[in-house]
Parts: structure tokens; sequence; C-alpha cells
């Protein structure tokens, strides 16, 4: 067995990187919808831009949201007394910072999909604001769905932001990324290696399990051959 | 006469600061089949979605059974009707999970959902199709999957744009004759706008034309037609006669139908008993002295009350016990010597008539009202 780690503490680590990776992606869920919902069913002056800004968002480099973090919640800044800094909190709240522009983002552009008439009609049909939003959010399904996989892949692989904000502090704040980068930077390739083994493995069978169901209840109809 | 479900007071509509409606009244009864026809662009589907309330008219009052509308009570008011764009677009989803979308939306129980869902794939043969998704269907099938879905609803008004528009000559034969049935059973309150005659000779109780974003003309189609208020409006119906009657007799299909006086031979599908209408083309009735000996089975006898010149043609009513039109060359009509008062057979190809299922008369209210 590798040497530096022992088996449980590796159990924690991976416990963490999936209860931090995990929670981020699905607050940013919750939290980008409304705000998709809004953009789609409002049109108001500066709505464009808004969307340029949610779209440079998903490209955010992680050192950069890990540095703003940092500025807030460091003991002398503006929210220093949480005391969250190098916490799994502010780990989250990072992730959710990468996270939210990339699955508004794509849910407002599979939003944008759905043919508008199949709307009206649900509105013919008797719909109240509340049940058009569900269907719409039904119809997109699998863009919003798209969203949550780019959104999960980008935080579970990024090192920036939990590194500044975590601070990478064994059995407290260690995630996969960190630790990786932890045992290379001291010459401790066979573990790395085994990490890097585990976050893959983790990161397929997280995708394999958005992805069937985000295939669920696709129609099946032929499709156009390919010749 | 039975009591508004819908009327709409001083209604005006602009778009692109154009006024596209004006209307100081307009009225849908309990119970009827209203059919507005206009052309392109004379407003009706505006006129339709302002009746759904989905569109806000820039002026104007709606009311539903005497109340008004207003932006508290619209959704409930919403949910009572229910309105079909004029191609069917269906949810993500099943057949069965699209019919059942109105039902789940207000909210309707897991028992009422299964039995309603039950009754309407009955009346329109869905069984086989529930479990289908809506893009597999030929395009009659989703037709009727989303007339099904509207009438499943059981609406206190159903309002319909076009809905026959896409399907060819057979199917929208057949599919306007099981909407038309059980619209009849139901006395399901229904208007319904087009700009196809056919459709609304038949489907109509009473036709309202409009033209230019102005309701021109109200009334039974058979008085619309032989009485139009403006040439505007007689070139929009056309010059074809509508004849109600009742049917008699039926032989291979021919129906033998009495309409005062007269038989009228046409094919149809329709039982002994129930009335129909029977629409008759002015360029396939042909005029003769006496009655000759032929293979055509209509002819009927009656006085010239009418002569309408009309670019090459000439349009000549006959009193019959109904009135008929007939088109004639001008060549014809001096050969014949047409004057008003001189009497004349009219002839008409049975196999150029169709007789089809009015609802003009006894809307029966029957057990599935219950």
């Amino acid at each position: 067995m590798a040497q530096g780690l022992s088996a449980g503490e590796i159990l924690n680590i991976v416990r963490l990187t999936l209860f931090v990776s995990g929670l981020a992606t699905l607050l940013a869920f919750l939290l980008a919808l409304p705000v998709a919902f809004f953009l789609y069913f409002r049109h108001f002056p500066g709505r464009k831009i808004i969307i340029s800004l949610i779209n440079t968002g998903m490209g955010l480099p992680p050192v950069v949201v890990g540095l703003m973090v940092a500025l807030f919640l460091w003991r002398s800044g503006p929210l220093g007394s949480l005391k969250l800094m190098y916490t799994p909190a502010a780990m989250v709240i990072a992730q959710i910072i990468l996270a939210w522009p990339i699955i508004a983002g794509l849910s407002l552009a599979a939003f944008e999909q759905v043919n508008p008439e199949l709307l009206l009609q649900a509105r013919a049909l008797g719909a109240s604001r509340f049940q058009l939003a569900l269907t719409l959010g039904r119809e997109a399904r699998l863009g919003e769905i798209s969203g949550i996989i780019a959104a999960f892949g980008a935080v579970i692989s990024e090192v920036g932001a939990v590194m500044m904000v975590g601070g990478n502090i064994k059995g407290q704040t260690r995630v996969l990324t960190t630790a990786i980068l932890q045992e290379t930077r001291i010459g401790n390739f066979h573990l790395a290696l085994l990490l890097a083994l585990i976050l893959l493995a983790i990161s397929l069978a997280i995708n394999l399990m958005l992805t069937s169901w985000q295939q669920k209840g696709l129609r099946t109809w032929p499709r156009p051959s390919w010749k | 006469m039975a009591s508004p479900e819908l009327e709409i007071k001083n209604l005006c509509h602009y778009y692109h600061g154009k006024k596209i409606l004006d209307i100081p009244y307009f009225q849908v009864s309990q119970g009827e089949c209203l059919v507005i026809i206009g052309p392109n662009g004379a407003g009706k589907s505006t006129l339709l979605r302002i009746a759904s309330l989905l569109e806000k008219p820039a002026e104007g009052e709606i009311f539903f059974r005497g109340t008004k509308v207003t932006a508290q009570n619209e959704l409930a008011f919403r949910r009572r009707l229910v309105y079909l764009l004029d191609r069917p677009l269906f949810f993500r989803g099943k057949v069965k999970d699209n019919l059942l979308y109105g039902l789940k939306i207000r909210g309707v129980s897991k028992k009422e959902q299964a039995e309603r869902l039950e009754e309407i794939s009955e009346l329109f043969h869905l069984h086989s199709l529930l479990e289908s998704e809506p893009q597999e269907l030929s395009a009659g099938e989703k037709q009727r999957v989303n007339l099904a879905r509207a009438l499943i609803i059981k609406p206190d008004l159903l309002l319909l744009d076009e809905p026959f528009a896409s399907l060819d000559l057979n199917l929208k034969d057949e599919i306007m004759a099981e909407f038309q049935a059980i619209r009849k059973k139901r006395a399901q309150t229904t208007v319904m706008v087009t700009h196809n005659r056919e459709e609304a000779f038949f489907l109509a109780e009473r036709l309202a034309v409009l033209i230019a974003g102005e309701i021109k003309q109200t009334g039974p189609p058979e008085e619309i037609l032989s009485l139009p208020h403006s040439v505007e409006i007689a070139s929009l119906l056309g010059h074809e006669s509508l004849v109600e009657g009742s049917v008699v007799g039926q032989q291979n299909g021919l129906l033998q139908v009495a309409a005062g006086s007269n038989y009228i031979y046409a094919f149809g599908s329709a039982e002994r008993g129930e009335k129909v209408k029977v629409v008759f083309r002015p360029e396939e009735v042909i005029l003769a002295e006496e009655k000759p000996q032929t293979s055509v089975r209509n002819w009927f006898y009656g006085q010239v009350v009418e002569i309408k010149p009309m670019d090459r043609m000439v349009f000549v009513s006959l009193d019959c016990g109904f009135r008929l039109k007939a088109c004639l060359t001008k060549t014809a009509l001096e050969e014949l010597k047409v004057a008003p008062g001189k009497s004349f057979w009219a002839g008409v190809k049975a196999s150029s008539l169709s007789a089809r299922l009015s609802t003009a008369k006894k809307a029966e209210k029957d057990s599935d009202e219950n």
C-alpha cells in the first residue's frame, strides 16, 4: 500500500471531496434555476448584459474565485467574524460560485431552445405561473442536466479555490485534488497516482449516474441515419 | 335562448400601432358552436387568444357568465376554458401524460383522472396509442389526441384555432364527424375559427364573419349564405347553397334526405332520423326546362328569384322550397331565356353532394354530463 496515508485517511478525503463538490453543485443548481427562469420570462433592459456576465462566469479561474472568497472570509474581512476560513463551508461557498454560472447559463440556453408555442399551449390548458415554470423545466431537462454534469466536473477537478480557502488541512479540508498536489510536491508519485485514479473513477461513476438520468425517457423514435 | 357563456365588450386591439380588432360586442351562448370565419389576417387568432385570456386586449372587458375577468380571478377563469393552437404541440412524455396534463394542473384526483382517461380514450379510439410518444403518431392521430386532451377537461368553453386545417380531406371528414358527435353529445360550448367554408358550414350553429378586425355579420350559416349583408361577405362565403334536412332512408352510403317537400340524395354517414346538412356547389347545378331522363338523382323544380351576373358567369337563384344557386355561362342564360318568375328544373348528381351531421337542432344532454 502506498505510504503516507492510511486507507481510512483516503476514505475520509474521498468522502469530503464528494460532500463539498456534491453540496456545492446541488446548492448552485437551486440558486441558478430561479435566476434562469427569471431571465427567461422577464425581458428588461440590461438582460443581455447579465446573460453575458453569466456566460463569462462559466470560465472563471478557480484561483481568482478562491482569492475573492478569501478576501471576504479573512479574519479582518467583511465576513471574517463568521470564522469560515479554512473550513469545508468556505470550500463549498467557493465551489458554488464556480458552479452557479455554468448551471444558470446552460439552463437558460436550454430554456430558450423550448418552443415558446408549447408554453403558450400549456397556459391555454390552464397552467399557472409556477406550473408553467415546472413545465419549462421538464421540457429543458436535457440541457439542465448537462449544466449539472459540467458544473460538477468543473468543481470536483479544481484545485485553486479549495486550496486557497480550505488550506489543505489534513483530516479537515484536504480533498482529492489538493491531496494529489501535496503528494506530488513531496515526490510521493505512487500515492498521487492512486489518488488521481480514485478521482477519475469517482468522476466516471457520478457521470454515469447523471447521464442515465439525463437520457431516461428520451425520445426514442427513429433518428435519421448517418450515411 | 341560453345565457351567454362569454361576452366581450368594447374590444379594441392594436398591433404595431395599427388597429387590428374593433368589436363593440361579442358573445358566445352556453352550449352553442360558434364559428368565426374570415380571410387570413382578419384577426381571428388574436380574437381567440383574447377570448382565451392569453393575450390582454388594449381596450375592452371580458365577462364569463356575467362576471368580469380581472387580474385576480384570471387564472380561475382560464382554467374553465381550453384553447388549442392551430397545430398540435405536445409535451415530453407519452400520449397518456399529454392527455392528463390539463387534469393534473387542475389538481383532479388520481381516481377521476383514470376514469376520464378511460372515457376519452373510448370516445377518440386512443387505447392503442396511450403508451406511445406523440412524435410517433400520424397527423390524424395527433389531432385526435390534441382534441382529446382538451375535451378530457370538460371545459365550460372550448376555443379551437383552425383545428382541421392540417388534415387531408378524408381524415378531415372522419375527425370532424368524430368531434361533431362528441361536441353534440356533451353540448360543449365551442368557438372555432377557420378560413375554410365547408368546415364553417358544417360545424357552425352560428357563424360570425370577421373581416379586417370587425364582425360584419352573425347568424345561422343558412341565413348568412342566402342573405349576406355585403358583397365582401358573399365573396368570402362563396355561393354554395346550404340545406338542412333529416335522413329518411339509406342505401349503400347514399342517403335520402327529406328537406321540405323535396328529397335530396347525397353521400354521407348518418342514421335514419338524424339531421344533416347538404352543401350544393353552384358550378355543379344544371338547369333544364323539362325534366330530362338522365342518371342524375336530384331534380328540383323552382322559380327563378334572383339573377346575379359576376365576372363571366351568372348566378341564378331558384326557390325550390329551399334556395338553390346555379352558376351558368352567359350564353346558357340567353339560350334558356332565364328570367325572374320563370320556373326550371335544377339537377345535381348525388355523387357531387355530401351530407354531414348537423348540430343545429336537438342538442341532447345525456348521461355523461352527470
